[in-house]
């Protein structure tokens, strides 16, 4: 969840964790979705990573403004991506 | 045999074909058409091509009468094109190359259109314009290359046309070029416009300028009629397109000319080439609607290629890219 410090740099940040059926689907959706930088360079970072069933998304940023934006971005990308998973990944696990 | 999928989003087509040694198996496409005095943007068009990706991907399945197991390779266009419409197509290709496990490759969207060129017509050599929306380009092969003889020096041949378009509001439906096509037949006097040829290279942005000034004027003072205009830019622009490709061929010694991209299926232009080309006794070669507008045949044409002679992209490394210039491509399988 956003959180903001007390200190005058501060930053905001966001953590995202997105539950898998498996490892491999996990895997799959995190392979999928790395491999595309941010469009903006500054002002934001964002981390991705999977552990067992669960991707994980984990962003920086300066300006809430920034933040939503690549958030619901990811969000969007990230359910194309399940979609893709739930429409044509039956066939090769037959 | 070597069946290879190939994704196109890379503008307002959505494409996905399916090609087996040569052979076009599926071609399904939907085109994100907007209102008459508006082009398409990158979010809209991302929109457009996520709502529809994994229909015409079902369909592509389908019309090809394959399943997933079938494929051989996974091709998406890497770039060059609009960001976000190119990262919606890259996902979707990412994700079914590792569900189906199949190998990806990340195809140069131009070299797309040259692969794709060569299969259906059968030119062996030749010298290729490539002139659509977002680029034009004259184009030789040399030394496992396609090298860039000559090109625009601000916007596409395509865009000019495209932006002519929205200025007198002719219609996006089925696409701006096509309607000024069929307009500039009854076209019937010659407006003069600028006509910038740069040495190898073409500018097409002072012909939109001047063109979208005086457009309106001439039109409500009744100095001229929309369909002239059409005519007249047709056929200004066509001829600088036919002079870079004349100087190309003189320069390459070369007998065959081809054309692709969007407005390579324009009539017009392909009649103007075809006279140069007699007069020089070179051959032209021209493909239609379905395979020079963009498409995912061609995709999967390169990615044919490029399989074939090992080179497969790593997901780590399949990125998309918006500048992605066509000499920038290790043509490996030709000699």
């Amino acid at each position: 969840m956003a959180s903001r410090n007390s200190s005058s740099d501060a930053q905001l940040e966001f953590v995202l964790e997105v539950p898998f059926p498996s490892q491999r689907e996990a895997s799959i959706a995190l392979q999928a979705l790395s491999p595309d930088q941010e469009p903006r360079r500054r002002g934001i970072t964002k981390t991705l990573g999977a552990s067992a069933c669960t991707l994980s998304a984990k962003w920086t940023a300066d300006e809430a403004r920034i933040l939503r934006v690549s958030v619901g971005s990811f969000l969007d990308h990230l359910a194309l991506v399940i979609e893709t998973m739930d429409v044509f990944g039956q066939p090769v696990l037959q | 045999m070597t069946v290879v999928i190939g994704f196109e989003g890379s503008a307002n087509k959505i494409g996905i074909g399916i090609v087996r040694d040569g052979e076009v198996l599926s071609n399904p496409r939907r085109t994100y058409i907007t209102p008459p005095g508006q082009g398409f943007l990158p979010s809209e068009t991302a929109k457009h091509h996520r709502s529809v990706i994994l229909t015409v991907l079902q369909e592509a399945l389908d019309e090809a009468g394959l399943k997933p197991a079938d494929v051989d390779c996974v091709a998406y266009t890497k770039g060059p094109g609009m960001g976000a419409p190119l990262v919606i197509v890259a996902l979707v290709a990412r994700t079914v190359a590792q569900l189906w496990e199949k190998p990806l490759v990340g195809v140069n969207h131009c070299i797309g259109h040259i692969e794709m060129g060569r299969l259906v017509t059968g030119a062996r050599n030749p010298t290729v314009l490539y002139v659509s929306g977002g680029n034009t380009q004259v184009i030789a092969y040399s030394e496992r290359r396609y090298r860039i003889f000559g090109e625009t020096i601000d916007i596409a041949v395509g865009n000019c046309l495209d932006r002519f378009a929205r200025v007198i509001k002719i219609s996006n439906d089925p696409s701006p070029g096509y309607n000024i096509e069929q307009m500039a037949k009854k076209g019937k006097q010659y407006v003069e416009l600028p006509y910038t040829v740069k040495g190898m290279d073409v500018s097409f942005s002072g012909i939109l300028s001047y063109i979208e000034e005086v457009a309106h004027k001439m039109l409500s003072s009744g100095q001229c009629s929309a369909e002239d205009l059409c005519f007249s830019l047709q056929e200004t622009v066509f001829s600088m397109l036919v002079e870079i490709t004349e100087r190309a061929m003189a320069h390459c010694g070369s007998q065959e000319v081809l054309i692709v991209g969007g407005v390579g299926c324009n009539l017009r232009l392909q009649e103007m080439m075809g006279v140069m080309c007699e007069e020089r006794g070179a051959q032209l070669f021209a493909t239609d609607e379905r395979f020079c507008i963009d498409n995912g045949a061609m995709i999967a044409q390169a990615g044919w290629e490029m399989f074939r002679v090992g080179q497969t992209t790593e997901l780590a490394d399949s990125w998309i890219t918006q500048r992605y210039r066509t000499d920038e491509v290790d043509v490996a399988w030709r000699d």
